[in-house]
């Protein structure tokens, strides 16, 4: 097993606030990545610092035994990690499915002259970005969906079309700023069995945010617990569980 | 990934620009009369089509990257400036105070719009670093920039007030000064011109529905919504603000090349602020982001005099006596249905006319 991403000794500080607090992990290839911890805790900001929106204050993090610190988020995405937000990031104007299609955008390859005179070699590509699109479409269930504007989509829709818009990347590494947030539990099921048939049939290592430890439980392989920027816990989820500092942090004890 | 017989394919149909027979058909008539024009309607007439297109053109280029790419440009007359200024030095005569190399117009064309695009991809940078409001002031430096360049390099633009002549137009070493004469037709300069614009603004026009049905468009139109997720997908924000740019200029650059030589001079006072804002208040009022809008608009702000002047003469109202000649008057309902646009149709006269279309087509019996 390799690792894909690494971070290490990594702070990030904005101001007074120091977001993250020499925190040091490994993200093992394959495996199901859950970061946990209660509100500001810093697990936006890993996510934020795997694909370079923020850039650590100190410490590095490579992505891939590459260190990320010149990489620029779209030089990230193009290593193959893509990723969800927390508060739904979809380009609302259009439809589901040129979302989608933007999210092919890297396996998309011509320039802008090409695009003009619309070549055949654009033909090609477009197919080739539609038919990614497609499979993706098929694999999450939401072909009655493919002209919707996404305005006109419900709340857990939308979440499952930034889904598809991260998948049609193909990417490596998929992270998921809570996938589930706001939705009910037959919602949360769903996302909760796409996020293994990506992670178990597409092979893509996922890492996963949630507050919902029980979710956690129930997919992860492994676990980091924060807590005021902090690492308080790496592990087995089961194990999380039982630790006494996990349990304190979660009651607010301490 | 699991697979589906009944997994929907026919992609291409999708994507293309005329996917009924229905608008084939409307498209060939509208193209057939263009083409016929000239031999139908007086010189007053084309004069002012051929400006429609030519402006249309230039406002297509501002909305490319104002319109899809959302990078506020007040500067845009600078492009068509640069491209006047091209050509009017390559094709132009050389006077005692100017430069001509009277070359033919299958060189100066392109070299007008490449020249453009140049400045545009040098100018671009600036809007990776800036947004909004800053990146629209920058720009608005262009504008006086570019206008010291104008009225200052004498050699080239004859210097503020004097101007010079614009390109001559021979093409493939076909003099077209004088026009030509077939049997009882006589074809003028500006016919040939009308000809030359009209293929280009149908090239050009397509040129536009390709990027906007493409990877190329996605990607400008991502950028303007959430540039920060647009990156977070792999798309590289500097180059692609530096196509926008670039396609942006190239399109202003191949309008002003030819703009000139309908009236055969031009002055560097033409390039000024306002008529860099006028770009931006066609691309408003046709609409913003839309194919067809910058062509709608273009051919409203040509018209608008000549519809005003009518109605002024209908209602008898001279030229003395009213508080308003008929310029400010022009520039006073121009002014309101900016507003008008702005606050009640965000998608301009586009925006009306696809309502209209949507009304017709869902009739009885249409279909
Ligand atoms: N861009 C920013 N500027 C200033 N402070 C920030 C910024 N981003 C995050 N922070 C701060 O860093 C801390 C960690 O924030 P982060 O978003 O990573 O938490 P989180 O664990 O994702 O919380 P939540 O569960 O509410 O999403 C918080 O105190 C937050 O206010
Ligand atoms: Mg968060």
């Amino acid at each position: 097993m390799s690792n894909v991403i690494s971070f290490n000794d990594v702070s990030l500080r904005f101001g007074g606030v120091q977001a993250l607090k020499n925190v040091s992990f490994e993200i093992e290839e394959n495996s199901l990545f859950a970061i946990i911890g209660p509100n500001g805790a810093g697990k936006t900001s890993i996510l934020n610092c795997i694909n370079g929106i923020y850039k650590p204050t100190s410490g590095s993090i490579n992505i891939f035994d590459q260190d990320s610190k010149d990489l620029h988020p779209d030089n990230i995405a193009n290593l193959g990690v893509s990723r969800t937000f927390q508060n739904i990031e979809l380009f609302e104007n259009m439809t589901a499915l040129d979302n989608i299609l933007i999210g092919a955008h890297r396996h998309v390859d011509y320039g802008p002259v090409r695009s003009l005179l619309f070549s055949k070699k654009v033909r090609q590509e477009e197919e080739k970005a539609r038919k990614i699109s497609e499979d993706v479409i098929d694999f999450l269930e939401i072909e009655e969906y493919r002209y919707s504007y996404i305005l006109s989509l419900p709340y857990g829709i939308q979440k499952r079309i930034e889904l598809a818009r991260a998948l049609a990347m193909q990417p490596k590494v998929l992270l998921l700023d809570e996938p589930a947030a706001g939705m009910n539990n037959e919602e949360t099921e769903d996302i909760a069995r796409f996020i293994l048939d990506v992670h178990e049939e597409l092979g893509i290592t996922v890492v996963l945010i949630d507050h919902d430890m029980n979710m956690v439980m129930d997919i992860a392989t492994d676990v980091v617990v924060m807590d005021f920027g902090e690492k308080l816990f790496q592990g087995d989820p089961q194990e999380a569980a039982k630790n006494q500092k996990v349990i304190d942090a979660y009651l607010g004890v301490g | 990934m699991k697979k589906r017989p009944d997994l929907y394919t026919n992609y291409r149909n999708e994507s293309s620009i005329f996917p009924t027979t229905f608008q084939k058909f409307w498209f060939g008539l509208l193209l057939v009369s263009s083409f016929a024009a000239p031999f139908i309607l007086s010189s007053y007439w084309v004069l002012l089509i051929t400006t429609s297109l030519l402006i249309a053109i230039a406002s297509w280029g501002l909305n490319v990257v104002s319109g899809y790419a959302g990078q506020v440009n007040l500067g845009h007359g600078v492009f068509v400036g640069i491209g006047t200024y091209v050509s009017s030095v390559l094709g132009g005569v050389a006077t005692t105070s100017v430069i001509g190399y009277e070359l033919d117009m299958i060189i100066w064309l392109p070299l007008s719009g490449l020249a453009a695009t140049l400045i545009g991809i040098i100018l671009s940078p600036v809007s990776a670093r800036l947004k909004g409001l800053n990146l629209g002031l920058v720009t608005l430096a262009l504008v006086f920039i570019g206008s010291h360049f104008f009225s200052n390099l004498k050699f080239i633009t004859g210097g503020a007030g004097l101007g010079r002549k614009a390109a001559k137009l021979t093409f493939m070493g076909i003099d077209l000064e004088a026009g030509i004469t077939f049997g009882n037709f006589i074809l003028e300069k500006n016919d040939f011109i009308y000809f030359f614009s009209l293929i280009l603004c149908i090239l050009l026009g397509l040129g536009v529905k390709n990027i906007t049905r493409s990877k190329i468009g996605r990607a400008f139109s991502a950028i303007r919504d959430r540039d920060i997720a647009a990156e977070a997908l792999g798309i590289n924000l500097f180059k692609y603000k530096m196509y926008a740019f670039g396609i942006s200029s190239f399109y202003g650059g191949i309008a002003g090349s030819l703009l000139f030589t309908l009236s055969g001079g031009v002055e560097p006072g033409s390039f000024s602020l306002l008529y860099s804002i006028t770009f931006v208040a066609i691309v408003i009022i046709g609409g913003v982001g839309t194919v067809l809008g910058p062509l709608f608009g273009a051919f409203f702000f040509t018209m608008l005099p000549g519809i005003i002047q009518a109605l002024l003469h209908a209602f008898g109202v001279g030229d003395a006596g009213f508080i308003f000649n008929p310029a400010e008057i022009e520039r006073i309902v121009f002014a309101f249905f900016i507003i008008f646009f702005l606050i009640f149709e965000p998608r301009g006269m586009w925006g009306i006319w696809f309502r209209l279309r949507n009304y017709f087509k869902a009739w009885p019996f249409s279909y």
